[in-house]
């Protein structure tokens, strides 16, 4: 069955690592994809966000919500189950956090439970887990946050770039080790001048006079793992020729053993949060790389990058949705015993609300993460790279709003060290700023949607300018009929409809808002152009909304799904997400207004001058309010 | 309306009053009695001329006020009078001109005068001093020399008073010393306001001026963004660092001192003086010096001039000429620079023109970069080569580049209207030779080259 769907599907040719990827289901798991998804592998150069940004909700994509076969689920629950047995007994989070570090036998635990090779394929001794499977293996680890980075900087993208890009050579030599966790990887991109410029790049690849290896040369700041790690992939310049025959430095990746010598590692240093990872400065000091190390082509060390970067992401979103699980037991415990006034804290609607946005924030989390998740494990070579962003970024600032609403129920307690709140406060910043900080995912979410919808609606906008009259009165018509609540019927509720119909009012508002979006980037690409890479605000606008609309998808998939197959308490899955569309809704409908030319509701210019005023002279401009002039 | 029209002939009497002053001095040096005190208020008062009339006197006052026929004779005797006031500061002026001294004469006076006579004079009189006494910018002294005014004599009593102009001359005499004040940018205080009330009354013209001062100079206050101190630092080092940091307006600017102002004497007895050299460049200059392309020129320009209150100094610039537009290189797109999101969209769809905006600066003009200024004490070629040698320690490319010398025989000429001819603008004859600026430019001013003089406009020379 498995071979079958990789034989038809186009993308027979990614490498054999995917081909062995996949086979490996074949004797343990149950091919994941259920059945109805092995016919439509000729979809996979459509996107679900992308086609957004043009007012098109690609259906097949989301609806029904992704789920695993019976014994995939078994199998991956007799593995949950140890794991999480392990972290509420062996992992001292509190000890961990105080000493900054990660105790050896709790390290030792990690790797026999195998979670040092979750997504390694099995013949390297991996767990072979799919997307799916690591996400809900990430609900658990995350309730450490530094052993959730340190496991995720060591596969999500230390080792990522031999997976990816790696030759047969270089899997068999290193993925063994990496995966029993005997060798510890890391991700060596950032330096001191080159946060997300690759062009400050300053480490160096040169070859050896014999050509048999590359010396390498520099620095590298903010390795996580980088005190302890054997396996390192950097990144660095090397000269190239290109086909003009012009000498270019190029970035290339290299698989960097600490054995090879001359690597040196900095203090670790001294965090705010997830203080027991181990984060250093790490010096490379004319380091032999062998030819055959370098990983993907010479010269190709940018995509490999990009793609290291862009597949870590999606994992984040059930991360925080564990954390936040577990935040939501411990806070209503607290406050249903707490009394005041005669009344439980619980009674209170203040506290209510916290809850409820603790729950909502949660539950959207994961649906967006095992949606991603689940569209990533279909057959083909899924670019969910949007998504993954998209996830990213709802899911950490959720969390970061969630552990302070959490920690705001507990009151000055919570602010205590003798809780753990403050600790999941602390961990839990970093989530916004690592993996690309979320101003930069908002920059890459609206623009790469804005690249794909500019290059289809080029034409159209350009037809529009020239003043083609039939164009500007259809517009005009769209116009209108979108300014009296009309859309378009996307065949989401009534008959047919794929949404439950418990759900249809608030399948009807994704509906309109999707419209609208459409529209509203339509007028975005008309008034900017390309010049509208240098529009910040518009553009954080965008993304926020393609944000929120795949949530309301991910929602309204899950919920249907769950009511339709009679999941345990669906009646609160519809009622959160209902809840959740409707607030969304308003959001949305606030910021697309915002996009408009001479909306009253923005207030960009102004902000913009608040901010050169205050930078031109790099500090609190006004005088105190306490000043006198006479 | 009445006030403002009385405020505008206040102001035209202000003219009149500084005609009379050269004519005391002159007098003075004349008389070498002391002639007696006072005498004749009231023929002070008409000798200011028809401007007073305007204000409209009380009734007591029309009544004892002669007809003003023979005006140099009523000056003559205004003379007499202002004279002794001015005499009773000569005296005390004797051992040195302070503040202490300046109290002194005040306090002679209301000592003398215990019925205050002649106090309009005294203050006209002590007004005309103060700059000479350093007290100008004393509020004290202002609130000492309104406390010389009687009390309580010239509040109007009745609504007659108080709707006529009650006691002209004082309330004159008030107003001009308040707007001495302003001409200060001294601010009266609440000791003022209690003065005036006690002598003037609520509703008079002095608390009218009082009132409108303390309306505009809150507001006038920070009215300037870029304040110059009031007290420019006498060395030349620091006057050069505060214009340099002045025109530079970027706070990551570095000031180099490349020369300390330095005199010595040689053995064969020749004195030596070496000026200073201070100069600013900031990284974002550096930078763009390391970009310039080496086969392009650079140019030291100068001297341009820059006014810090009273104090011209003289500035040198290191630029070059913009890129002629067909030049200009942009950046090629790397589409591997940002790891995180497209730096550029490849798309062909331009900026909607009515998005355009309001980007059009009449400043924004491509004048060429500045990549350094400096100011020197003396502005002849070998000592701007000493700055461009310092600069080449930051800016290795200046090594490499030609530098031209393209020098106004600058500041010199504001002195000898002989040397105008070289310039194609001479300079305005409002620019006024201050005396005080010497610390400042002094030196540029009179010792510049003498060979950049007979060369026509600039003087050339390349650089090695």
């Amino acid at each position: 069955m498995s071979l079958n769907r990789i034989i038809n599907s186009k993308s027979f040719d990614i490498g054999k690592s995917l081909l062995a990827f996949n086979l490996r289901y074949n004797g343990k798991f149950v091919p994941h994809p259920p059945q109805y998804r092995c016919f439509r592998t000729q979809a996979r150069s459509l996107a679900y966000a992308k086609d957004l940004f043009l007012g098109q909700i690609n259906k097949a994509e989301v609806f029904p919500y992704p789920e695993i076969g019976n014994e995939e689920l078994e199998e991956l629950n007799q593995f949950v189950a140890p794991v999480e047995k392990f972290f509420n007994e062996n992992v001292d989070s509190k000890k961990i956090d105080e000493d900054a570090k990660i105790p050896a036998e709790t390290l030792d635990g990690l790797k026999e439970l195998g979670l040092f090779g979750m997504q390694v394929p099995e013949e390297y001794g991996g767990l072979g887990l799919s997307n799916t499977m690591y996400a809900r293996l990430g609900e658990i680890t995350a309730l450490d946050g530094s052993i959730a980075v340190t496991l995720a900087a060591h596969q999500a993208i230390g080792l990522k770039g031999i997976l990816i890009a790696g030759t047969e050579a270089q899997k068999e030599k290193y993925l063994p080790k990496l995966a029993s966790g005997e060798h510890v990887a890391a991700f060596c991109l950032t330096e001191p001048g080159s946060g997300s410029d690759a062009a400050s790049v300053t480490t160096r690849a040169t070859l050896s006079e014999d050509g048999t290896h590359y010396l390498l040369n520099g620095s590298k700041m903010w390795i996580s793992n980088g005190g302890f790690a054997d396996i390192m992939t950097v990144f660095a310049k090397t000269e190239v020729v290109d086909q003009e025959g012009v000498k270019k430095d190029k970035m290339t990746a290299f698989l960097v053993e600490r054995a090879f010598g001359g690597i040196t590692s900095g203090l670790p240093e001294d965090k705010m949060g997830i203080r027991g990872s181990n984060t250093c400065e790490v010096v490379y000091d004319n380091v032999p790389v062998p030819l055959e190390n370098v990983i993907g082509e010479v010269g190709g060390g940018f995509k490999v990058a990009m793609n290291i970067l862009n597949s870590g992401r999606f994992s984040m979103g059930s991360s925080g949705a564990g954390m936040m699980k577990k935040l939501i037991e411990m806070t209503a415990e607290y406050a249903t015993t707490r009394k005041q006034f005669n009344k439980k804290l619980s009674e209170f609607g203040m506290i209510q609300e916290k809850f409820a946005l603790m729950a909502t924030n949660a539950f959207v989390m994961e649906s967006m993460a095992y949606l991603t998740a689940g569209m990533m494990d279909r057959p083909g070579v899924p670019d969910c790279s949007l998504e993954a962003a998209i996830v990213k970024v709802f899911s950490s600032e959720g969390s970061w709003i969630c552990v302070s609403e959490a920690l705001q129920v507990l009151g000055g307690l919570g602010f205590t060290k003798n809780y753990a709140y403050e600790r999941y406060l602390r961990d839990c910043r970093i989530l916004l700023i690592f993996e690309g900080t979320n101003e930069i995912l908002r920059m890459y979410i609206a623009l790469t949607g804005m690249q794909y919808a500019g290059k289809i609606l080029t034409g159209k906008i350009k037809e529009m300018k020239r003043g083609n009259l039939g164009m500007a009165v259809g517009m005009m018509g769209q116009k209108l009929r979108s300014s009296f609540g009309g859309t378009k019927d996307y065949g989401l509720t009534g008959k047919d409809g794929l949404v439950h119909p418990s759900l249809a009012d608030s399948a009807l508002k994704l509906e309109q808002n999707v419209y609208l979006f459409g529209s509203a980037v339509e007028s975005v690409l008309y008034r900017y152009g390309k010049s509208i890479v240098d529009e910040q605000l518009v553009l954080k606008r965008v993304a926020d909304v393609i944000i929120n609309l795949f949530a309301m998808t991910a929602v309204l998939s899950r919920a249907s799904r769950s009511i339709s197959i009679g999941l345990r308490n669906h009646d609160h899955e519809v009622l959160l997400a209902n809840t959740f569309c409707a607030e969304a809704f308003f959001k949305n409908n606030y910021m697309m207004t915002q996009l408009q030319k001479h909306a009253p509701e923005n207030n960009d210019a102004s902000i913009k001058k608040i901010a050169e005023q205050i930078l031109e002279k790099r500090a609190y401009v006004c005088a105190h309010p306490l000043d006198r002039t006479f | 309306m009445k006030c403002a029209r009385c405020l505008l002939r206040l102001q035209g009497l202000g003219s009149v009053v500084p005609s009379a002053r050269p004519a005391n001095r002159y007098a003075y040096l004349l008389q070498s009695t002391t002639s007696p005190v006072l005498t004749k208020p009231l023929v002070a008062f008409n000798s200011h001329g028809e401007a007073l009339r305007h204000f409209h006197g009380s009734s007591a006052w029309a009544k004892s006020s002669p007809p003003s026929s023979d005006l140099k004779e009523k000056e003559k005797e205004i003379d007499k009078s202002l004279l002794s006031r001015d005499e009773l500061f000569e005296r005390v002026a004797r051992n040195a001109k302070t503040k202490a001294a300046f109290d002194k004469a005040i306090e002679a006076f209301t000592k003398r005068e215990r019925r205050r006579r002649g106090h309009v004079e005294f203050i006209y009189a002590a007004l005309q001093k103060m700059v000479e006494f350093g007290v100008e910018r004393d509020l004290a002294v202002y609130n000492r020399l309104l406390d010389v005014f009687p009390k309580e004599v010239f509040v109007p009593r009745n609504f007659i008073q108080r709707m006529f102009n009650h006691y002209p001359r004082q309330q004159e005499c008030a107003v001009q010393l308040l707007e001495q004040m302003e001409n200060h940018g001294i601010m009266p205080n609440v000791d003022t306001k209690v003065l005036l009330v006690q002598i003037f009354g609520e509703k008079s013209h002095p608390m009218r001026k009082y009132q409108r001062l303390m309306y505009w100079f809150p507001r006038f206050k920070h009215v300037n963004p870029f304040p110059v101190p009031r007290l420019l630092p006498s060395d030349p080092v620091d006057l050069a660092r505060l214009g340099l940091m002045r025109i530079a307006n970027d706070l990551d600017t570095k000031v180099t001192v490349y020369q300390m102002p330095y005199t010595d004497i040689t053995e064969t007895g020749e004195e030596i003086t070496l000026p200073h050299i201070v100069g600013t460049q900031s990284p974002d200059q550096v930078e763009l010096l390391a970009k310039h392309d080496p086969s392009r020129p650079v140019f030291v320009e100068g001297p341009f001039p820059l006014w810090l209150r009273n104090v011209c100094v003289h500035y040198y610039v290191l630029r070059a000429d913009p890129l002629p537009p067909g030049e200009k290189v942009e950046e090629p797109y790397d589409p591997e620079r940002s790891l995180y999101y497209p730096l550029q969209l490849s798309l062909e769809l331009e900026r909607d023109m009515g998005d355009l905006g309001d980007d059009f600066d009449v400043e924004d003009l491509d004048e060429g970069p500045v990549f350094a200024m400096c100011m020197t004490g003396q502005g002849d070629q070998a000592t701007l080569n000493q700055w461009i040698s310092g600069l080449q320690e930051a800016n290795a490319v200046l090594g490499r580049v030609p530098t031209l010398f393209r020098l106004d025989a600058g500041p010199r000429e504001l002195q000898s209207p002989a040397g105008e001819s070289h310039r194609p603008h001479p300079p305005p004859e409002a620019e006024p030779w201050v005396p005080g600026d010497e610390g400042g430019a002094g030196p540029a001013r009179q010792e510049v080259d003498v060979t950049l003089e007979e060369e026509p406009q600039h003087s050339r020379g390349v650089k090695q």
